[in-house]
């Protein structure tokens, strides 16, 4: 069975990095992106595992790639972990509403979102 | 084409004159009844006393019509008067010609019979004879006295005759009387009598004449009633039109104005040639219409920048929303850096961690939390202000809340000293509400609890009473003053300045709690005893309602 491929798609270069150096030890691997568009590309181009969705994105909004790849048959299964802001209330419900398997707000405790990561992926 | 405009022109007139009947349509723009209409509007006076006006005019001319009648009956008695004392004046005149008949006959029977006795019934028809005469002359015109002078004349004369017949009788000269009667009597009879003949006949050329005045006087009498009659129904309908109308044709103008003002045009004006009461009560609606269009123009100004305001107003909303929407995300960003990194070295992802390093690390991490909470409770706070803050209902145990405040907080009783005690009935039934913000507030409220006790107890313990959670936070800390007691749950309220620097916090936490409260529909409220201790209780509905 081939290692566990998680995608993280964030803009802050440095929530990028707590996930990166979190994931090193483990052997899951770790492919970024850095926007909504560039996202959908990477999802279409190969498979991921695990989604890691921030919801405040450049160019398409993380709920809106939740819902385009909920839409497409091929990745309507991919469990999607949304990353509020927690910015207005509501947020957690539109992330569910939208297709998300689960969601975490900002800021996450690091220990808490491998949990998750983990929950997630030991049931594959 | 021409026909058209001739049409509607006329309907234009038509609507124009407001349905007025074709007849009074044309006596009141065809005839000088409308210039009449017009001058009587004009004149400066009231209604009431034009009308009393043509009222008095009218009874005048009843009152000379009836003054004409009573003369015109005075003179008809005195006429029929004249009439029957002709009539009388006949009758005796025939009186007069019957005496002298039976003076004839009883001379006639004096001279057959050669009796005296009948001399004697003479003298009594001729003292008849003379008394009729003197009354009729008294009541004769000079014309029938010349006449009964001469009748008298030609009795005396008859009456000699008789006193020599009567005398030839008594002689026994009968041929002598005889020829006394063929001869002298005989004629001067035939005499009286054409005499009377003449008498009655002036009586009846009087009586002629009397009959042609009366009935020229009864023919001017219907004439000159008929005139007052007709001259007064005509004056009556004619002040009944002019007055009438005078004051209909400005009411059906105030009523044309009104209906305009209801339908809402407020520059419609009304102008009437009257100078009374309708004349002033034109100006008034004039003034009144002009003055509802100054208030709808004002009203209008008014609405319209009251909409400009609203529009700017939800779109400073909308930013402030947006705003508070990016700050959360930009300040949560870098705090997730800042704690993430920090709990990741504490957690030896980088390798060990030194022991002198260990506090550090420590404090970064706890003071990073310190600020996650101050911005979390400055969002919340502006987001109430904003009004967008909304309560995400949902079942849940009140137990679950209870334990993840107590879990929360276990460590920092701990780190205190204080004995930290939950109580929650466990057959509380299932409640419906934001857990999450009911979560918070408990938080907040044992939070601070812990925070302001030195040594003692902090407890939280929740029960239904009827229809309502009453959850309460008791602790044995240093206590609210009397003076501060109203004013712990207003924003940025502390106690003292002293309180802040030894206890930390912002002061946010109770106003955004009594807020969450009341959103809920509940209400929160504090006991305090200086020294002793506080409790704080807060009262939620079980099952919160669905705000429409």
């Amino acid at each position: 069975m081939r290692d566990a491929t998680v995608l993280y798609v964030e803009d802050n270069e440095y929530n990028r990095k707590i996930v990166r150096q979190l994931l090193m030890r483990t052997s899951y691997r770790l492919r970024e992106a850095v926007d909504g568009e560039a996202a959908l590309g990477m999802v279409r181009e190969e498979r991921p595992d695990l989604i890691l969705m921030d919801v405040q994105l450049p160019k398409m909004s993380g709920l809106d790639v939740t819902r385009a790849l909920r839409g497409d048959p091929a990745t309507a299964d991919v469990p999607i972990i949304v990353v509020t802001s927690f910015a207005l209330s509501g947020d957690e419900q539109r992330a569910m509403a939208a297709g998300a398997s689960a969601y975490i707000a900002k800021p996450y405790s690091p220990r808490d979102l491998l949990a998750l990561i983990h929950t997630f992926l030991a049931e594959r | 084409m021409r026909r058209f405009t001739r049409a509607s022109a006329a309907r234009n007139e038509a609507s124009g004159r407001d349905g007025l009947s074709r007849g009074v349509s044309f006596l009141l723009t065809r005839t000088p009844l409308g210039s009449l209409v017009g001058w009587v509007a004009r004149v400066p006076a009231s209604v009431h006393t034009k009308l009393l006006a043509a009222f008095l005019v009218i009874t005048a001319l009843f009152i000379a019509m009836a003054a004409v009648s009573l003369d015109t009956i005075a003179r008809t008695a005195q006429q029929s008067r004249k009439m029957h004392e002709a009539h009388e004046r006949v009758e005796w005149s025939q009186q007069i010609d019957h005496a002298l008949a039976r003076q004839m006959h009883f001379t006639a029977l004096a001279l057959l019979l050669r009796d005296e006795a009948s001399v004697a019934r003479i003298l009594r028809e001729n003292n008849r004879f003379n008394g009729t005469l003197a009354r009729r002359e008294v009541v004769g015109t000079e014309e029938e006295r010349d006449l009964i002078q001469q009748i008298r004349g030609r009795q005396d004369g008859v009456m000699n005759a008789v006193a020599d017949i009567a005398n030839a009788i008594r002689d026994g000269k009968l041929d002598e009387a005889r020829a006394e009667l063929l001869g002298r009597q005989e004629r001067a009879y035939e005499e009286i009598e054409a005499l009377v003949a003449r008498l009655v006949e002036v009586e009846n050329r009087y009586m002629l004449d009397l009959k042609q005045a009366v009935e020229t006087a009864n023919f001017r009498s219907i004439v000159l009633t008929a005139c007052f009659a007709g001259a007064a129904i005509a004056l009556a309908l004619l002040c009944g039109f002019v007055i009438s109308w005078s004051c209909l044709l400005p009411l059906r103008k105030a009523q044309e104005f009104l209906g305009a003002v209801s339908a809402g045009d407020f520059t419609a004006t009304i102008t009437v040639p009257n100078r009374d009461e309708f004349g002033a009560q034109a100006a008034r609606l004039n003034r009144m219409s002009g003055e509802l269009g100054r208030l709808m123009d004002e009203q209008q100004r008014a609405a319209a920048s009251l909409r400009a305001l609203n529009t700017s107003l939800e779109r400073a909303s909308r930013a402030k929303s947006e705003f508070l929407a990016n700050m959360s995300h930009e300040l949560r960003t870098p705090m997730n850096a800042i704690l993430g990194f920090t709990e990741m070295l504490r957690d030896g992802l980088y390798g060990d961690v030194p022991d002198e390093l260990k506090e550090p690390l420590a404090d970064i991490h706890t003071n990073g939390r310190h600020l996650l909470g101050l911005i979390n409770d400055v969002l919340d706070l502006s987001k109430i202000e904003a009004g967008r803050m909304d309560l995400t209902l949902q079942e849940y145990a009140v137990q679950d809340v209870v334990d993840s405040v107590r879990v929360s907080l276990r460590s920092l009783a701990l780190e205190r000293g204080l004995e930290f005690a939950t109580k929650v009935p466990p057959e509380l039934p299932i409640a419906y509400g934001d857990a999450k913000r009911i979560t918070q507030c408990l938080m907040n409220l044992a939070g601070n609890a812990l925070k302001f006790t030195r040594q003692g107890r902090v407890e939280i313990a929740v029960e239904l009473q009827g229809d309502e959670l009453i959850y309460r936070v008791a602790d044995t800390g240093i206590g609210i003053s009397r003076d501060e007691l109203g004013k712990v749950f207003d924003e940025f309220r502390q106690a003292d300045a002293a309180v802040t620097r030894e206890f930390g916090g912002t002061g946010l936490g109770l106003s955004i709690t009594k807020r969450f409260i009341e959103m809920h529909g509940g209400r929160i409220w504090v006991e305090s005893e200086p020294g002793e201790g506080s409790t704080f209780w807060f009262a939620v509905p079980l099952r919160v309602e669905v705000a429409a």
